[in-house]
């Protein structure tokens, strides 16, 4: 890969991943869902990122069949711990690209994510970490086929995760 | 009125539990006062039993888990001679922390000011520079537990060693719940050794004994789920009175049951699957208890219930209560992983409490929210307003209807309030106990 092509594809990988944090952000959901791979595994450990994810007790492990559930819990409109939604806001940096395969891309990522827990205490709940994302070129378009979370706080115990993280 | 409600206002006077705690309701103040908060620690998590933690997290000698019991830091940890101690996470010298991870696996503790050295026993084996002590070695060992019980693994402990025996604490009642989810195992055991995952909430802990046990808001609080994924607890636990076959059932002693049984619609309910899916572990079942016995332990399940004052049966999941301060506890949960079952089955386990279970689960992350509001409503200080019941936290449904059977156990519809009062009544034997 010459470095033109290089920066072509962090440039895209990039834009997707912004548009995928605006759109949790906000709660577009079905935007949100629409940028997924029909094999799709969202994991957040309640350690490091390492291991196989089915043997560990995880605060979330799913697999795509899963993630609908949970979108469509979100949009019943009775989702309490979201209602109304945690106004929020993520930051990205630190983005590292690595083309695994012609149509495989893997990617690492810091954020901060600020949420209100406007539900419940009103308190501001800082989120920081490490994504990790699988995005898989389908039609000429990047889909995310995985995307791992690995908190700062992992061990430590949460506050309601009830956003997409 | 002879009673001590606000912390700042009261100072020297008694706290009247009689007057906070009655038969059909209970005062705010017990759910945020820091006076009532402190005294709870002392008669509740330091003078009676509690549970710690489970013998398959530390299989091996050495192996220790850091827990709270109440606000004491505690070691759980197999000694060299396998026995289970449970030892104050305080070094005897000048009160340092000896551990901070979760867990680990050490031939003793080392305090990292000093460097004293402590057996797993407890005891004290070096100091540095030991010309410096006249006080015999013997005085300076770890506190331990007065009172460390096992039964089928669960390790309970009394940390002052004035309770009650463990077989009082318990109960039958006590003991039948902990063996209705050991006998759903092929070999009768169960492991907890998948790590604990803490949700923090910022709520007072004893809303959790009350909403892990409180079967009359699952189709509110829980309606997001209910309509968007099948679930047992429709069938169990939603619905219309009339309809609804579950018990709410206070066993004394504060252990409490939401009695799921007589409500299930088909066998392995609980487990969300038919048998076709798990045929090895129904053989595996069968083969230790015979067919009639395993058809029943299928149907039945293991038990939604709660044992004073930090336990949760949760089916397949167990939790810890955890106080932290007035307004902040942790509802800490692990996955019940069976013996003798295929991989498979286990990680179905797995997946299933963490869609049940936690921050980021369907289920009890609703609770949590539901506890903070409560948090927010009645941690207002106002004893009365104009209205009498201002300041109070009505308990009383279904007290004309329930139901005592010979051995003195409570029942009732599961969407009534026997539960709670039954926690509440244990709450007030101890904390109005000199």
């Amino acid at each position: 890969m010459n470095a033109d092509t290089a920066t072509q594809l962090k440039a895209e990988v990039e834009e997707f991943l912004y548009r995928e944090a605006r759109y949790a952000d906000e709660f577009l959901l079905d935007e949100w869902e629409g940028l997924l791979t029909d094999d799709f595994h969202y994991w957040v450990p309640a350690g490091r990122i390492e291991g196989d994810p089915a043997k560990q007790l995880a605060y979330l492990n799913d697999n795509r069949a899963r993630v609908a559930t949970r979108i469509r819990q979100l949009q019943t409109g009775k989702r309490l711990s979201q209602l109304p939604t945690s106004p929020m806001r993520r930051i990205l940096s630190n983005i590292e690209v690595q083309q695994e395969a012609a149509d495989q891309i893997s990617v690492k990522a810091n954020f901060v994510i600020y949420e209100l827990a406007a539900q419940s205490t009103g308190e501001l709940r800082v989120w920081p970490g490490q994504a990790q994302y699988q995005l898989r070129r389908l039609q000429g378009e990047l889909r995310m086929a995985a995307k791992w979370i690995e908190l700062v706080t992992a061990q430590a115990g949460q506050r309601n995760l009830t956003f997409l993280i | 009125m002879n009673v001590r409600l606000l912390s700042c206002e009261t100072v020297g006077m008694e706290i009247d539990y009689r007057y906070l705690v009655r038969a059909d309701r209970i005062h705010g103040s017990l759910l945020h006062d820091r006076d009532i908060f402190a005294e709870e620690m002392q008669q509740i998590f330091v003078r009676g039993w509690a549970f710690v933690g489970h013998e398959s997290e530390t299989k091996n000698n050495g192996d220790w888990v850091k827990r709270q019991l109440g606000t004491e830091s505690v070691i759980m940890v197999r000694g060299d001679d396998g026995e289970i101690n449970v030892l104050s996470n305080r070094c005897a010298h000048r009160g340092t922390a000896l551990c901070w991870e979760h867990s680990g696996n050490d031939s003793f503790f080392q305090c990292t000011y000093h460097n004293w050295r402590f057996g797993l026993d407890g005891s004290l084996r070096a100091v540095p520079f030991p010309d410096g002590y006249s006080k015999p070695k013997e005085d300076l060992g770890l506190d331990r537990a007065g009172q460390v019980a096992n039964y089928r693994g669960f390790v309970f402990a009394n940390l002052d060693g004035s309770a009650c025996s463990i077989d009082e604490h318990l109960g039958d009642a006590g003991f039948e719940l902990i063996d209705r989810l050991c006998e759903m195992s092929p070999t009768g055991k169960i492991d907890l050794s998948k790590g604990w995952i803490g949700h923090r909430v910022q709520s007072n802990w004893k809303l959790w004994p009350e909403s892990d046990s409180d079967g009359y808001h699952v189709g509110f609080v829980h309606a997001s789920m209910s309509a968007s994924t099948d679930t047992y607890y429709d069938d169990v636990a939603v619905g219309g009175e009339a309809v609804k076959s579950s018990r709410a059932v206070d066993y004394g002693r504060g252990h409490l049951e939401l009695d799921w049984r007589p409500s299930y619609k088909q066998e392995l309910s609980w487990l969300g699957v038919t048998r076709e899916r798990v045929r090895n572990y129904c053989s595996a079942l069968a083969k230790r208890v015979g067919d009639e016995v395993a058809q029943q332990l299928l149907w039945d399940g293991p038990p939604h219930a709660f044992l004073f004052p930090n336990l949760f049966l949760g089916e397949t999941v167990i939790a810890i209560v955890e106080p932290v301060s007035p307004t902040e506890m942790i509802h800490r949960h692990t996955a019940v992983q069976f013996e003798g079952v295929d991989d498979a089955f286990n990680e179905r386990l797995l997946r299933q409490t963490e869609a049940a279970v936690g921050p980021a689960s369907f289920i009890t992350s609703d609770d949590a929210i539901t506890a903070e509001r409560i948090q927010a409503g009645v941690s207002g200080t106002a004893t009365s307003w104009a209205a009498t019941s201002r300041g109070w936290v009505d308990l009383s449904r279904g007290m004309h209807r329930e139901v005592m059977d010979e051995g003195g156990v409570r029942s009732s519809d599961a969407s009534d309030e026997t539960t709670n009062r039954g926690f509440w009544s244990r709450y007030l034997e101890i904390m109005s106990q000199e």
